[in-house]
């Protein structure tokens, strides 16, 4: 396999939003970069297909009072979600949202909706509207010309999988190319992750069909195992999330749907609206994602959107809407077998639950490992936060790379060598466990031990299979082709997290969110303000509690 | 199972090929460079359905998404209420 060497100050790996932003700002700060990307870039991440949501503070519709805002912002599904970062992260977050916003509507993403700010849908009636709507089908691609534009190297179908340097700095990372047989050593002074967030570690909607999920297949949740096998601290592993859509056809974009979440006799589930809003949508599922779960479960379901009753400047507003977003399949979908969500209210459902760990960041984009840096799913949510941290660890990132001497490559040959070594007996094993046996072993374990019912001897009943699991795979992947490579890499990086979500849920003796312990039943006041951090000690896993910073 | 392709309309240009981040074509003959080389569907059941294949085709009906019975939507065949 030949080795190929590829030189940048800022390397940034994946090339969604966060990546791409990132990009475009390193670039602009003179700093020579490469964005590498396992798939296509400006078709892939999470946010290819679009999206009509973006969390804004724009003081002239919000009024000047910024916490007012955010704590409007953390009664919406962003509570939970961001409940490991520090208030400075958030602070920064909406800081500097209306700069972003501003560019983005320069470069021909469409912020406006008829010359007006927007705000629509994820909200309570009578409160702050904290959802700026805006055209984000293009968004992928205007911000991949930005970048070029800016003389970035992008990269395409190349899997970053392993990051080299030691003692506490990062120098660079290694990729596979995942058609073509070939290894690339990145030499990078400075590494921003943005790989976004995990999927394939639980069992999703429909098994068989592994990519029916709100997020693409490809999302493996690469950048953190590879952070965290370089020693940088990962945060919240224990805790799951889940969405809530319709049901089969699974997709994100709940909150852009106009009508009244209602049980089978017509009678609303929640409290929030009793007539289908433009305004609000309905917020019910996102206050309690399980809530149409338990419904199903208890007999009281199905649980269906209703939209009758909408006007036909309403039916049409919201599928515009869905058409930005992303949800222009499941439109077609829809005509395709001629239903009409005015007469035929469509079955909604709590999707299967899914890890949410973040790489532990300040907000300055800023890891526990010099020069690597982290931003979107992966340490932050969502197109705002992607958009918003990809900008602002690449200026960070810039300056790093001004003022830290060349780091010495030395010494990483021995990484590259034991990684080619792997990559190859991937490859040359003549018989052996595929990437999807090896990928449902984990999704089952993971579901039936380290899912929403937990408990010590369950957890550690999990581990120890789950380890065992490891040790085979390891000694038993084989790959077909490159592609399977790939795929083999990807159940690789998803092992290492497995193991750190049950020593993490081990560590939690409470009950909180979705982390339900049967053994520890109560939610502890006291870790209120505290956070856990996952970080790799002498090759082991090792949990500690943090005081959470301000 | 999605996605499904025309032979007889394709032109080979290998567009759809191209912007697939799932590489749901790996195969593909020079992966489509050619014009000779029409794609092969070879991991439908890792399609996410996002339809980025069907608007980067310059043909109008050679590609298209047949979504699987198991991504069927379930809904009610008229008004709640009435059960
Ligand atoms: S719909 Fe998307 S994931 Fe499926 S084949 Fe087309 S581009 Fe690939
Ligand atoms: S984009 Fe259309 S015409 Fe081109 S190879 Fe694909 S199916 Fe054929």
């Amino acid at each position: 396999m030949k080795i190929e060497t590829v030189d940048a100050d800022v390397l940034c790996i994946g090339g969604g939003i966060a990546g791409l932003m990132a990009a475009i700002r390193a670039s602009e700060l003179g700093a020579r970069v490469v964005v590498v990307e396992k798939g296509s870039i400006g078709y892939s991440g999470a946010a290819r297909m679009g999206n009509d949501h973006f969390w804004a503070y724009v003081p002239e519709a919000h009024g000047p009072d910024m916490r007012a805002f955010i704590k409007e912002c953390m009664l919406t599904q962003l509570g939970p979600m961001c409940s490991t970062l520090s208030s400075r992260v958030v602070d920064t977050w909406m800081e500097r949202s209306l700069e972003i916003v501003k560019l983005w509507e320069e470069w021909g993403i469409e912020m406006k909706y008829q010359g007006q700010w927007e705000f629509a849908g994820h909200s309570f009636p009578g409160h702050a509207m904290t959802h700026l709507k805006y055209s984000g089908h293009n968004q992928n691609i205007v911000l991949l010309d930005e970048a070029r534009k800016r003389g970035a190297v992008a990269m395409d179908r190349v899997m970053a999988f392993e990051l080299l340097g030691g003692a506490g700095r990062v120098t660079g990372a290694l990729g596979i190319d995942t058609r073509e047989d070939r290894l690339v050593e990145f030499q990078a002074r400075s590494v921003i992750l943005c790989t976004g967030s995990t999927r394939r570690l639980f069992l999703g909607v429909t098994p068989a069909l592994i990519g029916n999920d709100t997020r693409p297949f490809t999302l493996t949740g690469d950048g953190r195992a590879m952070a965290y096998r370089l020693g940088a601290e990962l945060v919240g592993m224990e805790m799951l999330a889940r969405h809530v859509g319709n049901r089969y056809f699974v997709r994100s974009g709940q909150g852009t749907w106009i009508g009244v979440f209602r049980d089978p006799y017509g009678r609303p589930l929640g409290p929030y609206v009793a007539e289908p809003s433009r305004r609000y949508g309905d917020i019910t599922p996102e206050v309690d994602k399980s809530l149409f779960a338990r419904v199903m479960e208890s007999g009281g379901g199905p649980v269906y959107m209703d939209c009758s009753g909408i006007s036909d400047e309403d039916y049409e507003y919201m599928r515009h809407w869905l058409v930005q977003e992303g949800s222009a399949p499941l439109l077609n979908h829809l005509s395709e077998e001629g239903i009409d969500p005015r007469k035929h209210p469509i079955e909604f459902m709590s999707y299967n639950f899914a890890s949410i760990g973040y790489i532990r960041c300040n907000e300055k984009g800023e890891t526990s490992v010099r020069g690597l840096y982290s931003a979107g799913d992966e340490s932050t949510f969502g197109i705002s936060g992607a958009a918003i941290f990809g900008w602002v660890a690449a200026e960070n990132a810039a300056a790093y790379v001004g003022e830290s001497a060349a780091p010495a490559f030395d010494g990483e040959n021995a990484r590259t060598e034991e990684k080619k070594r792997l990559i190859e007996t991937l490859q040359n094993r003549m018989d052996g466990t595929d990437w999807k046996d090896a990928n449902i072993a984990l999704q089952q374990v993971m579901s039936d031990y380290a899912g929403p019912v937990r408990s010590a001897p369950m957890l550690e009943a999990g581990l120890s299979h789950v380890r065992r699991l490891r040790e085979k795979a390891r000694n038993t992947l084989r790959a077909e082709n490159r592609w399977e490579l790939t795929r083999c890499v990807e159940v690789l990086n998803l092992y290492d997290l497995a193991e750190l979500v049950f020593v993490a849920a081990l560590e939690r003796r409470e009950s909180r969110g979705f982390h339900q312990r049967a053994d520890y039943r109560m939610t502890d006041p006291l870790l209120n303000d505290q956070v856990l951090i996952v970080r790799n000690v002498d090759g082991k896993p090792t949990a500690t509690w943090r005081e959470k910073e301000r | 199972m999605p996605p499904v392709i025309d032979l007889n309309e394709c032109i080979g240009c290998g567009k759809c090929v191209d912007v697939c981040s799932e590489d749901v074509f790996f195969g593909t003959k020079d992966f489509g460079k050619s014009i000779e080389h029409k794609p092969v569907v070879t991991y439908p059941e890792v399609c996410w359905h996002c339809n980025l294949c069907v608007k980067a085709c310059p043909v109008a009906g050679a590609i298209r998404l047949r979504i699987p019975l198991a991504m069927s939507v379930a809904y009610k065949d008229g008004p709640l209420g009435n059960s």
